[in-house]
């Protein structure tokens, strides 16, 4: 081991090695050895430059280079991998316009199939490869919570987490930041609806056995009478591969007059089937995540026609959704007469047209646009002088009154790291206007009451009071 | 009462479905003395094959029938290509081969259809029957089920005791040298075990697609409990598959209605270990030297 302590380089252990008559492998080994400390000492002169001359990773004088690891392949990716090509379109509408302070943004989202352990390895190539600035609009929670610490580690902004998970605001991970209510949050508001509005029903559950459903029947409980609950089920997201008959059979003979679901999209359709096949029809409560009907609604409507009716995935037949009763953040994209939908719309067409064609206005593709508004202010907040931490003061200095088409504020402080601070209760109605998608048309919603506020700690629900905000004027005339 | 009357009669209809996937697993087993991991993978590509044809609005039965002509040339064609070249080698080459497949075959659908999760639609109405006036967990689409898994067990099963092509096809698997000196073709009698069982396989896909979330992966999870009960059922017998896909899905049905649905897997692992412990054959096989 003399060779690769004294320091006299690669070229002069070659002649030591010939002299000695070590075998090949010794050298090989010994020249790595040379070579990896060459490295070492040039990679530390790299971070101590940057140091000094105090230009962040990933931001020039014309660029700001951020990533995201998303689902584009895979189980989790039916929907999901629309949010961030819809992201982009606001972030090419700001290019258009001169930047952010000059800076263009450039987003580079790569696949993770959702898999955390593809999300460790995609993060860190993101991180050390190509040198990104933060990562905003990451999605899932067991994905995310995989590199949370990495990221805060190398004190790297983990922006907007695409998920509800409680996880997301803790001060043990200053640089991560949730966007979309807590979980815990739309359990609040719906069990205080489902109290209010349903005196004396008895009450039943049916929720997904991990954080998120977990999470949405904590909120439930800190509202419902426990008196009243008369039946909880569950189910295992990894295993289930039929309609949950033995479920549904318990929620019925419990006698459950409401029954809440905290589901994702399949498995809603896999609890709908068998309340379908028994004729069960209590008042269905879903939480938003699995309540969208453009993604539940051709499945359902299969399930319905028999000897092979149309298999066409636009039929309006979709009678199972008919008055689930949901939570909802955003405006209704049914509701044409919003301004941040029509500036939606006009975006998505002049900005992403490919998006436009294939999946039009629907509940992802307005998700994304929603947080891509949002960290575009976060940016302009951070000020001309763009650091991390300057970007992660700013949302905790400014982000409650950030412009974003969110039905109440977001709730950032320097304390608190989680999104939309509420939800209104909507209602999928067969009257309302429906939702027209380049994928067919499926029912629109009805507002029932709200929007109103909460914590995802012991406060209380309370009814919204502020007003909602109209898009800047500037992105309304020129999207 | 009604609740058990409902999760007993779920617990059939899903064990029925588990037992038709198994069905082909022992059909194969049992006609070429491999255990084929792309069975699911394969009913997945002729039940998309059925889903394109639909869409071409000539109707159910026809799409049915294609998505069986389908299998049994998928059958052929993946025997003579791929299965052939490891048939006589050590049974861990016919694993991967096999496992390479299904990654394959979903990879290919994926590529062609999607991986959007869809409905596919019923042969018959899965509106629950009334009884007296209330309607019971089974449909007649669930009838449907019954019928079809009972007819295949029982031509599974004539086929092999009763006729000479059966007799010849399971000399061909078990002993090939002695089955091509008494004159067997024996090369001939493992493609067609392939195409008969990938035949099963294909309906089978029509039936679970239904009641499930169509995609390229939605064979998957069913393909693991069919595997449960075609091991519960020994294996190489018709009406071990088709009781250990009952007893399968009643396992998991009770588990679900009075222990807690998230702890169903387990209910599927641990009927496995207890039958297994008592008897490792299976419940209905002949207990012989061989062990697979």
């Amino acid at each position: 081991m003399a060779e690769s302590t004294d320091g006299s380089g690669p070229g002069r252990e070659h002649g030591m090695e010939h002299a000695s008559g070590r075998r090949v492998g010794a050298s090989v080994k010994t020249l790595a050895m040379a070579g990896s400390v060459v490295a070492l000492v040039a990679t530390a002169l790299t971070f101590a430059g940057p140091a000094g001359a105090a230009p962040t990773t990933g931001v020039t004088k014309n660029s700001i280079n951020i990533g995201a690891t998303v689902p584009l392949t895979g189980v989790a990716a039916p929907g999901y991998d629309e949010i961030a090509p819809a992201m982009n379109a606001v972030f090419q509408w700001v290019n258009a316009h001169g930047g952010v302070y000059g800076r263009k943004i450039l987003y580079n989202y790569v696949d993770d199939a959702y898999n955390p352990s593809q999300t460790t390895t995609q993060t860190r190539k993101l991180v050390l490869q190509d040198q990104i600035f933060a990562t905003v609009g990451s999605l899932g929670t067991p994905t995310q919570l995989a590199v949370q610490g990495f990221l805060n580690a190398e004190k790297i902004p983990q922006l907007f987490v695409e998920s509800g998970c409680n996880c997301w605001s803790n001060a043990k991970y200053p640089y991560t930041t949730g966007w979309e209510p807590p979980y815990t949050v739309d359990g609040k508001v719906l069990g205080a609806y489902i109290k209010s509005h349903f005196k004396g029903k008895k009450i039943g559950y049916l929720y997904q056995d991990d954080e998120f459903g977990q999470d949405v029947v904590k909120g439930l409980d800190m509202e419902i009478p426990q008196k009243s609950v008369v039946s909880r089920q569950t189910y295992n997201v990894a295993t289930l591969a039929g309609p949950m008959t033995s479920q549904m059979s318990a929620l019925q003979s419990a006698g459950a007059q409401v029954v809440v679901l905290a589901t994702v999209p399949a498995a809603t359709a896999l609890a709908l089937l068998p309340a379908y096949t028994l004729g069960f029809k209590p008042q269905f409560v879903l939480d938003a995540v699995g309540a969208d009907p453009a993604t539940v609604g051709p499945l359902l409507s299969s399930f319905t026609s028999a000897g092979g009716g149309s298999t066409s995935q636009a039929s309006a037949a979709v009678g199972l959704l008919d008055g689930i009763i949901t939570n909802a953040y955003l405006p209704a994209e049914n509701d044409l007469s919003n301004p941040w939908i029509q500036v939606d719309r006009k975006l998505l067409q002049n900005y992403a047209p490919s998006v436009w064609k294939k999946y039009g206005l629907d509940g992802n593709t307005e998700y994304g646009l929603g947080l891509a508004y949002t960290f575009v202010q976060a940016l302009q907040k951070a000020g001309k002088n763009l650091t991390r931490q300057g970007l992660v003061n700013a949302i905790a200095k400014y982000g409650k009154s950030f412009v974003t088409p969110g039905l109440v504020p977001l709730g950032y402080t320097s304390k608190v790291h989680f999104g939309f601070e509420g939800d209104s209760v909507v209602q999928i109605s067969p009257s309302a206007a429906q939702i027209v998608t380049p994928n067919g048309s499926f029912p629109g919603f009805t507002t029932l009451a709200g929007p109103y506020v909460t914590s995802p700690g012991k406060g209380p629900v309370k009814k919204y009071t502020g007003k909602a905000s109209k898009p800047p004027a500037k992105l309304s005339k020129t999207a | 009462m009604r609740l058990f009357v409902n999760i007993t009669l779920g617990g059939v209809a899903e064990g029925l479905i588990f037992s038709s996937v198994a069905l082909g697993l022992v059909l194969i087993f049992r006609a070429t003395n491999i255990i084929n991991f792309a069975q699911g993978a394969m009913a997945m590509l002729t039940t998309f094959i059925a889903f394109s044809v639909l869409g071409k609005g000539v109707g159910y039965w026809p799409a049915f029938l294609v998505a069986l002509a389908c299998g049994l040339l998928l059958g052929g064609v993946v025997q003579l290509t791929l299965v052939r070249p490891v048939q006589n080698k050590p049974p861990l080459n016919a694993v991967i081969v096999t496992f390479g497949l299904l990654i394959f075959l979903e990879g290919i659908a994926g590529a062609i259809w999607g991986n959007t999760n869809r409905g596919f639609p019923a042969a018959f109405s899965q509106k629950g029957l009334v009884v007296g006036k209330t309607a019971v967990a089974f449909s007649h689409f669930d009838i449907f089920i019954v019928v079809a898994v009972l007819a295949l067990s029982i031509l599974v099963g004539v086929l092999f005791r009763f006729t000479t092509v059966g007799l010849r096809m399971r000399a061909a698997a078990f002993a090939p040298e002695a089955a091509r000196l008494l004159g067997v073709r024996v090369g001939r009698l493992l493609t067609l075990g392939w195409a008969l069982a990938a035949v099963a396989g294909a309906l089978a896909g029509l039936l679970v697609a239904p009641t499930s979330v169509f995609s390229p992966g939605y064979m998957d999870l069913i393909l693991v409990y069919a595997f449960t009960a075609a091991v519960l059922g020994g294996l190489d017998s018709p009406l071990g598959a088709l009781v250990g896909g009952v007893i399968t899905g009643l396992a998991l049905a009770y588990v679900g209605g009075y222990l807690g649905g998230s702890l169903q897997p387990i209910g599927a692992l641990v009927l496995l270990i207890v039958v297994l412990m008592i008897r490792p054959e299976g419940i209905f096989s002949q207990p012989t030297a061989r062990r697979v």
